[in-house]
């Protein structure tokens, strides 16, 4: 198994959701991606899955770029990349049972010979996710957000994917389950090996479940580093904000001021040349809006994009 | 200190054809003027529904209170006809909604829309120019730049049109301010703006806050007592410190925390609570808590748990009640 | 797979108790059941043989215990007439809503769900439909095609297509939005398995009602056509041929225009109120 590795890069359009963002995944590991919203991490995901065209740059899965590849190639690889999805309301059809969720993959990409390895293909698949049998014929708007998000994981993983997009999966349910979500997501990951892009908003939960962990701000990664370095050394003045704006559940944060940054994210749409981050960083200089500033390795493996370092 | 609100064995459910929906079940507290009260809990725990309680905006074919008392200073909302409310909704008590993407009116410019409860609530005789100056000083007040009073909603962003609805909430100088989930439709950075300015706010004027949270830290950071709400019950009741720090807890508040991914321990592997919240049409006959609680004994599945009390920090929980010894 | 039965039973159940609940679609539900059994039945209650048989002695009689609506201009029975013209009416009406319904679901969901040139294309020919009134495009398509059952139909199908490609398209715009689509793409789902599996079973609520309410509106376009004479063509007895007929002697057999004119309201009226119960009993968020 060769190093799972992606090029990826787009500029131009004129909405710039993504915008020149390189990284590389290895195997068996996750790469967490945080950010706002509106900072192009769920375009991202879709990108890299080709559910959207990439406008430029390419994506490389086992060394081949699938950025240009035809329906019909594309239909070979779909099954060892899949997504779970943010919403588990929206990402399910209403109109079909559960088991008939699960089974669709397979159905579509004609994996099982006959009905007997569907039928237990899938029971297999709702026992690994900790659905019980019993809730095979129910329908989805039975179900709370928990089980339903676990018949989406069952549906992306029922076709033993290598490489899982994970967009949001948690951000819709209570605190309770979205622990038992992680939980999951992590044991499968050990079980089977599997390869995540893990999309979040919540730094705390991306710090549990991630190796490598990238910050994304108006479609430009701005900070990636290992989870232990973002946390302990973050580099770039926006990782900081968004690491003093989260709300601690201690008693020693109460009512203590903190250091906020003003203003709000601007528009992606025609950006102004510079550091994206420019309008709202304490630090910005003039040099800071004169041009686009580089990824800078600032530690080993450690790479930020400020001028400031 | 003087209470603004006291509620009693406050119990509301929804009644439909088919079934009959427990939301809220005897729930009591109270808030002193200028406190923040939190209301923790998770999808379904009723929190939503005692806001709406409160403000009399229960669903009205459907949503009933049962029993118990809800008093604003010293006034029963419960007993007051719709006429009555009115007088007191927006003015005295009003409520920020969870979305602010659909809680504004987009035909109305965010002036005009500040200016309607001022104007509803005219009983200073305020003439249109005194409500459009203080429908300015409301903006300012919350950040945004009074120019923009003529704009639309649509034309804000969700960080700038929240600030719109705290204003809204704010512009008659209410005593008690609810605040439903304010938050949870913001990004990190913007929430952190918007907690500490309701903080400001709070401190400035004296305002009472119950704020609805499923987030602990944002209570940590906000509120003077909390409530952690469990199927239409508050398990636990305590200041900040006795739930943050204190020794006893509710198995269901140990739960809350054990499945919060934390910034400072580096364990990976988080400890949720098992199982799902019971459905408020058949709950548990015993602790609600009691099929997912991992402490539960066989008294917990038959009889309703007692509140036990020290020092005002209340835990509706058997491994409290009558002797220390319990467990 | 029994409990897979089951459960298809309890979610129609659950449709059918909501149904239930709307009192005046329960009552058109009924009126719809007794018209169309008198269609089915039709050869039971009266032979067919009435409708045609001219009795030269019992020309224009008011209704009696003989003739229960009268006889016409030509001593046919009225009542005979009536009940096998709702055979006529009915399946023209259905017929005509079906087709349109398939032929509109197509275009509408290929122009919804594609989007781009497709839907450029597709949109822009309905525009030009649209333009035109629905009464004379159909008295286009038959002054064209020449006036019997068959070109009735086709003229009434092709004046309700536009309106049901534009309803079509605009659900499907929604329902294509959804994440669930995505996430069929994203295992590799084919386009026409996404439409029929997914978009339109979700799309389906709208667009069954409107069809009910289509064939309301069928029947009285058909009646309307027929009025003018260039519908069903005598002797066969359409409703709307029988106004046509009944027009020149409004004053002195007013009867004659009635009763025709009763059923014509009636089934409309009845279909537009099960559509109407429909709407709700099919929406799942007005639960309760």
């Amino acid at each position: 198994m060769k190093n799972l590795k992606k090029y990826f890069h787009t500029s131009g359009g004129v909405l710039h959701a993504v915008d020149d963002v390189s990284f590389q995944i290895q195997k068996g590991k996750t790469m967490g991606v945080v950010g706002e919203s509106g900072c192009g991490k769920s375009t991202l995901g879709r990108t890299i899955l080709c559910l959207n065209e990439p406008t430029a740059g390419e994506i490389l899965f086992h060394g081949q770029d699938i950025a240009g590849l035809k329906k019909k190639e594309m239909n070979k690889i779909r099954p060892k990349m899949q997504m779970i999805f943010q919403d588990p309301y929206s990402s399910l059809n209403g109109r079909m049972t559960v088991r008939r969720l699960i089974e669709e993959p397979l159905i579509v990409n004609k994996v099982c010979k006959n009905k007997q390895e569907l039928k237990e293909r899938t029971d297999q698949i709702m026992e690994t996710v900790g659905l019980a049998p019993r809730l095979a014929m129910s329908y989805p708007h039975e179900l709370d957000g928990g089980r339903r998000q676990r018949i989406g994981i069952a549906r992306a993983l029922v076709l033993n994917p290598e490489f899982v997009v994970c967009d949001e999966p948690v951000s819709a349910l209570d605190v309770s389950i979205q622990a038992q979500i992680l939980n999951l997501l992590m044991d499968l990951q050990e079980k089977f090996g599997l390869t995540y892009l893990f999309i979040t908003h919540d730094l705390s939960v991306v710090r549990h479940i991630s190796d490598e962990i990238m910050v994304m701000y108006l479609g430009k990664c701005v900070e990636r580093a290992s989870f232990e370095e973002i946390f302990k050394n973050p580099v770039h003045p926006y990782t900081k904000a968004l690491l003093a704006a989260i709300p601690i559940p201690s008693v020693e944060s109460c009512h203590k001021r903190r250091e906020l940054i003003q203003g709000e994210v601007t528009s992606p749409v025609d950006p102004k040349p510079g550091c994206r981050f420019a309008a709202r960083c304490p630090y910005a200089t003039e040099a800071c809006r004169q041009s686009d500033i580089p990824l800078k390795e600032v530690a080993p493996g450690h790479m930020a994009a400020c001028l400031r370092v | 200190m003087e209470q603004v609100l006291k509620i009693e064995d406050l119990s509301i459910c929804y009644k439909t054809d088919l079934e009959t929906v427990y939301a809220v079940n005897g729930i009591s507290f109270s808030i002193g003027a200028g406190e923040t009260m939190g209301l923790v809990g998770e999808t379904g725990a009723g929190k939503t529904t005692t806001a709406l309680g409160i403000m009399g905006l229960l669903p009205e074919r459907t949503g009933k209170i049962t029993s118990g008392k809800i008093l604003f200073e010293d006034q029963d909302l419960c007993g007051m006809t719709e006429h009555e409310l009115l007088h007191i909704r927006g003015q005295k008590i009003s409520m920020i909604f969870q979305d602010p993407m659909t809680a504004l009116n987009p035909v109305l410019t965010v002036g005009d829309q500040i200016g309607e409860a001022l104007y509803l609530h005219n009983q200073d005789g305020l003439s249109q120019k005194e409500i459009d100056k203080k429908v300015e000083e409301t903006l300012e007040m919350v950040g945004i730049p009074k120019e923009r009073k003529k704009e639309y909603p649509y034309q804000f962003s969700g960080g700038m049109r929240q600030r719109v609805v705290i204003a809204i909430a704010l512009v008659c100088n209410p005593s008690l301010l609810i605040a439903d989930e304010p938050t949870t439709a913001l990004d990190v950075t913007i929430q952190a703006q918007i907690l500490s300015m309701i903080c400001d706010l709070q401190r400035k004027y004296g305002t009472s806050v119950i704020m609805i949270t499923h987030d602990l830290g944002v209570v940590a950071e906000t509120c003077d007592k909390v409530g952690i709400m469990y199927a239409g019950e508050i398990v636990e009741y305590g200041t900040l410190a006795d739930i943050f720090t204190g020794e006893k807890h509710h198995p269901y508040t140990d739960g809350l925390f054990g499945s919060i991914p934390s910034l400072t321990e580096n364990s990976r592997r988080l400890h949720p609570i098992e199982g799902l919240m019971p459905d408020p049409t058949e709950l548990p006959k015993g602790c609600r808590f009691a099929p997912r609680c991992k402490r539960c004994s066989e008294i917990c599945r038959q009889k309703k748990p007692p509140v036990y009390e020290e020092n005002g920090h209340q835990i509706r929980c058997h491994l409290f009640s009558g002797k220390e010894d319990a467990r | 797979m029994a409990r897979e039965k089951e459960k298809r039973n309890s979610q129609a159940a659950e449709i059918w108790r909501r149904f239930r609940k709307n009192r005046t679609a329960v009552i058109g539900l009924v009126i719809l059941i007794l018209i169309v059994g008198m269609a089915l039945f039709a050869d039971l209650i009266v032979p067919y043989s009435k409708c045609i048989e001219q009795v030269g002695a019992d020309r224009l009689q008011g209704p009696s215990l003989e003739h229960f609506f009268g006889t016409d201009e030509l001593g046919r029975d009225l009542f005979a007439r009536v009940v096998h013209g709702s055979r006529y009416s009915l399946f023209i009406g259905v017929a005509t809503s079906l087709m349109a319904l398939v032929i509109g679901a197509i275009l509408g969901a290929s122009a919804g769900y594609f989007g781009g040139m497709v839907d450029n294309i597709i949109c822009r020919i309905v525009d030009i439909f649209l333009c035109v009134p629905p009464i004379l495009l159909s008295l286009a398509v038959v002054a064209a095609l020449g006036s019997n059952m068959q070109n009735l139909i086709i003229a009434i199908t092709v004046s309700c297509i536009p309106g049901n490609v534009r309803l079509i398209r605009s659900v499907v715009l929604t329902v294509a939005e959804q994440e669930y689509v995505e996430a069929a793409k994203s295992y590799g789902t084919s386009n026409a398995r996404i439409i029929f599996r997914y978009v339109l079973p979700n799309a389906m609520g709208p667009i069954i009602v409107n069809t009910t309410m289509a064939i309301s509106d069928m029947i009285l376009s058909a009646a309307g056509l027929s009025f003018i004479g260039m519908g069903i063509q005598p002797p066969s007895p359409e409703w709307g041929a029988l106004l046509s007929n009944a027009q020149t002697y409004l004053f002195s057999a007013p009867y004659m225009l009635v009763f025709p004119g009763i059923f014509i309201v009636l089934s409309s009226l009845a279909f537009n109120l099960v559509g109407d119960g429909l709407t709700d009993a099919l929406d799942p968020k007005l639960k309760d």
